[in-house]
């Protein structure tokens, strides 16, 4: 166990988990920046992961791929990638390529940073991204994305006072943060990612790097140091609570006091009828998508029963205000999901949220469940947010309780043999 | 190396989880970093499982491996501890297959005794789905069947399905119907719902089914050569197929029979196969024969998929539906000369084999059939250039994962197949009504249909998949035609539904008398040559 401020215990264990590996972060990444391509350098296990687990059909030429590694491909000292790179370039004509590591040649040690350099033209920079599951979880090679983006951020001048968002979020929810900050008096400098590759924001010393994401720690580190830019360490704003502290304490940051507690207040107001339902009830939180600890702390501040919050990782100093205002709740870092079935079965908790992975199988064990991937998909960032995120856990608890009874005896018989 | 986009089979991994999640009371363990056991979601999203299931994952980081520390004894330990397997598969991921470690020494770490561990190491980047899954089930068979005594009446087993089957539970019912039937017992399905028990009994029956040449084969013709039962390797798609099937089946289990002195098995009336017993068992033949049917000996058919179905829907269509067979393919290399053999005769040209989607979808664009056979790529592919397409195997979508009835095999099956060509393929009267007349007021259906493609997802449902890529449908079409406003004009007179089909030929058409722009009279001379 470790301690942190505020004293909340952690408790760690050994990370047998069912998650996605950080490839995964392709499927939004591409989507995000426009004039981008994903190249992939893995094996079958890669280009089978991406079309089935995330749901990526191929229509016609996505701008994602997979150089694949085949068994000759494993004696040869170095991949030869520039054919495949000259493909890309004349399909799709991309302003920039990311280079995703996969656990295979990362096991080989392929050079992938002199590869990547030896691949890059000034007209279309190849960039290397570390995202295979040997080292990260489903949403944090978006970090790794990110601090990719650094060098093509322009520097942006001393005593240019100005606010990036640091975090992929679509094009609308991006709009309402910069409304918002514009209207406090927050100069916006932008956001990292923006959606073209040559749009990336100025970052300078003066810069203030507010997260918006809770998986980001990486870049947020690294330009801290590289930039001299200080970084927001606040609640990540996630409904009335999260958005309160988080557009106070960034106010506060360029010398503005605001007080929002009274539009905190009508943001309550306005999802009491979910707050109202999710009162004491009972919530687990099995790990998946590393966005746990802020969307827990948003139950726990509901009124619900937050009976564990476990995430992959948890980065002390990034997520130190979350933990916090977690304090009372029980928090696990890397957790054992046999560990934690058990405990599901004792406690019975009234909501799941969990990965695509195990969903249906608890919802078979009789549970109501959310899954965590719709939290990344949906906007419930921010002010015009809190609405989604509230409905997001209580639609399921609604929509059970409108379906007839189930006798499970019955409507399960033959579905899945192997468990009969 | 080669850039690739999307693949037809799945990996080694897939093929044995699929053994062992059809299986009761195995687990796999996946030795592999985090992320590989995402296969889990292939089962409890699209078979939808109501249990966890018997698949973990040892994860291996990268400061393990740095460290030399391997977390597979504990994982095996925990998983003996919460779920009690009777065996447990250990399958190194294509990264760990690298690490060449001793992964029977690490298993036996594990305390969990020698006979309930079983290590399947195959070489990924060699092996893939169909062939792994054959494999783990034939060397399963190998370990537990055990010679006996068998059953006094006639019995079979059925073997090769297999968790994530094309249509699989259909199919089986379908069979088993028809067993029941012909009053001959099912001794084991597998590895379906079969247990280590169940796969001990298998030799009791006096003969093995195995109607899928990706999967089930091997074991049964392992069990012929070592407990001499003859198997049943035909797959019943298509009425005479099911037809030559039962009777196969009656004449080998009449043989043992004759042997064992018990009394033959015959052939009941027909009409019992039907589902309400008094009728004829298929509606196929006459619905082949009525006069509405004849338009089909002009319609063209191009099918690729993996062995199993597209033998047979080859077959179904050419000498069932008298459609004409354009063309043919497989991306199962490892079954193609198989393929071949049962087609010969059948294609105008050789089989196709290849893995890539692409090569496929431009022969299907080349040749603009009536009707493709396909799998879910084919259906993609299809729907870009407005072709009429029907899933008929595996890789599948969510979609292909329905609840109704609808087999393939058997008579029900032939049904099921007949109605989805007819469904997906332009109708034959109505056809001629709207060639002769024009849109026929149909129009409005291609202004529906276009929208239709640049739907933005609204939900965020990860099965979401079409959506999701269609922002990236429009293929650049490199050196497209000049068409003048009357020319553009005169193709508006053409029924919708062909419109794509001759703009193309008659995009060809000009290109081939060097004409840079289709003006009224190129189509017209197009129209002449082309004989549209």
């Amino acid at each position: 166990m470790m301690q942190v401020p505020g004293d909340i215990q952690i408790i760690k264990e050994d990370n047998v988990t069912h998650s996605f590996c950080g490839l995964a972060c392709v499927g939004w990444m591409y989507q995000k920046i426009k004039d981008s391509f994903f190249l992939i350098l893995g094996t079958h296990t890669c280009a089978h992961f991406l079309q089935n687990a995330l749901g990526m059909m191929i229509f016609a030429k996505p701008r994602f791929g997979i150089a694949l590694m085949e068994e000759g491909d494993l004696s040869k000292n170095e991949p030869t990638l520039q054919e495949i790179i000259s493909e890309i370039k004349s399909d799709h004509n991309p302003s920039v390529i990311f280079l995703l590591s996969s656990c295979t040649p990362e096991v080989m040690k392929v050079d992938f940073k002199g590869l990547a350099h030896h691949l890059s033209t000034p007209q279309v920079p190849v960039l290397f991204v570390p995202a295979s599951g040997l080292v990260y979880n489903f949403t944090q090679a978006e970090d790794s994305v990110l601090a990719a983006l650094v060098p093509f951020c322009p520097q942006a001048p001393a005593g240019e006072k100005k606010v990036v968002f640091l975090g992929s979020v679509n094009d609308s929810t991006a709009d309402d943060l910069r409304a918002e900050a514009e209207e406090l008096g927050i100069p916006v400098g932008g956001f990292l990612p923006e959606s073209r590759f040559d749009k990336m924001p100025a970052i300078g010393p003066d810069t203030v790097l507010a997260p918006v994401q809770p998986y980001l720690s990486r870049v947020a580190v690294k330009l801290s140091r590289e930039r001299g830019c200080s970084v927001l360490h606040s609640l990540f704003p996630f409904g009335p609570d999260g958005t309160r502290v988080f557009w106070e304490d960034l106010a506060r940051e360029f010398g503005i006091t605001v007080d929002l507690r009274d539009r905190e207040k009508a943001a309550w107001e306005k999802i009491r009828k979910q707050t109202d339902l999710l009162k004491g009830k009972k919530v687990f939180f099995t790990a998946d998508t590393m966005m746990e600890l802020p969307l827990a702390r948003f139950l726990h501040n509901a009124g619900a029963d937050v009976v564990e919050c476990s995430s992959a990782y948890i980065i002390k100093k990034f997520h130190a205000r979350e933990l916090e205002a977690l304090d009372g709740v029980r928090v696990v870092e890397q957790p054992n999901f046999h560990r934690q079935l058990e405990d599901v079965r004792r406690i019975k908790p009234d909501l799941i949220v969990t990965s695509l992975m195990t969903a249906n199988p608890f919802v078979g064990n009789g549970f109501v469940v959310k899954w965590s991937m719709e939290f990344m998909l949906m906007p419930i960032h921010s002010w015009s947010g809190v609405i989604s995120l509230a409905n997001l856990f209580v639609s399921p608890l609604q929509r059970r309780s409108k379906l007839p009874a189930f006798d499970e005896k019955v409507w399960l018989e033959g579905i899945m043999p192997s468990a009969e | 190396m080669r850039l690739a986009f999307w693949l037809y089979e799945g990996t080694a991994l897939h093929g044995i989880s699929r053994v062992t999640n059809s299986m009761k009371g195995v687990h796999t363990v996946y030795h592999a970093p985090q992320g590989d056991d995402y296969i889990t979601a292939t089962y409890t999203m699209l078979e939808r499982t109501p249990q966890f299931p018997g698949l973990s994952i040892s994860v291996v980081r990268g400061r393990d491996l740095a460290q030399g520390v391997s977390r597979l004894p504990t994982t095996l330990q925990q998983v003996d501890h919460h779920y009690h397997p009777e065996l447990i598969v250990i399958a190194p991921s294509c990264s760990t297959a690298l690490l060449q470690e001793d992964l029977h020494q690490l298993a036996a770490h594990s305390g969990v005794p020698n006979e309930r561990l079983m290590v399947y190491a195959l070489n990924p980047f060699r092996v893939s789905e169909n062939e792994a899954a054959d494999g783990l089930f034939t060397e399963l068979v190998k370990r537990y069947a055990v010679t006996q005594e068998k059953t006094a009446a006639p019995s079979v087993n059925i073997l090769g399905f297999t968790s994530l089957g094309f249509h699989l539970r259909a199919n089986l019912t379908s069979i088993t119907r028809m067993l029941q039937t012909l009053g001959i017992t099912v001794n084991v399905v597998a590895p379906w719902g079969s247990s280590i028990e169940d796969l001990g009994r298998l030799p009791a029956a006096w003969l093995n089914i195995a109607p899928y040449q990706e999967i089930g084969v091997n074991a049964a013709a392992y069990l012929e050569e070592t407990f001499s039962m003859p198997s049943l390797t035909e797959a019943p798609l298509g009425v005479e197929p099911t037809m030559a099937w039962l009777r196969s089946l009656l004449e080998k289990l009449n043989a043992i029979g004759s042997d064992r002195g018990t009394p033959p098995l015959v052939m009941p009336n027909l009409k019992a196969f039907s589902l309400d017993g008094l009728s004829a068992p298929s509606g196929v033949p006459w619905f082949a024969r009525t006069a509405d049917m004849e338009s089909f000996s002009n319609k063209k058919a191009f099918v690729f998929g993996d062995a199993t179905h597209t033998v047979g829907i080859v077959k179904f269509l050419r000498d069932e539906l008298g459609m004409q067979i354009i063309g043919a393919g497989t991306y199962l290399e490892q079954h193609a000369d198989w393929v071949r053999k049962e087609l010969e005769g059948y294609l105008p040209g050789a089989l196709m084999v290849t893995d890539r989607f692409q090569d496929v979808a431009k022969v299907i664009e080349d040749e603009m059939p009536d009707l493709v056979c396909g799998t879910q790529m084919e259906r993609h592919s299809c729907r870009k250039l407005d072709v009429p397409c029907m899933v008929v195997c595996p890789p599948t979508h969510i979609e292909n994962h329905l609840l109704g009835y609808y087999p393939f095999f058997g008579f029900a099956g032939a049904d099921v197949i007949a109605d989805r060509v007819y469904l997906s393929c332009k109708l034959g009267l109505e056809k001629h009504l709207i060639d002769f007349f024009g849109d026929a007021g149909l129009e409005y259906e291609e202004s529906a249909s276009s929208e239709e493609g640049h739907v933005i997802p609204s939900d965020s449902n990860g099965e979401a998949s079409e959506s999701v890529t269609s922002e990236v449908t429009v293929l650049p079409d490199e050196g497209e035609m000049k068409w003048s406003d009357d020319a553009e004009t005169m193709l508006k007179k053409v029924p919708f539904f062909v419109r794509k089909k001759v703009r193309k030929n008659t995009d060809t058409f000009a290109r081939s008398i060097g004409e840079p722009v289709v003006t009224v009279d190129v189509f017209r001379k197009a129209k002449e040559s082309l004989g549209g």
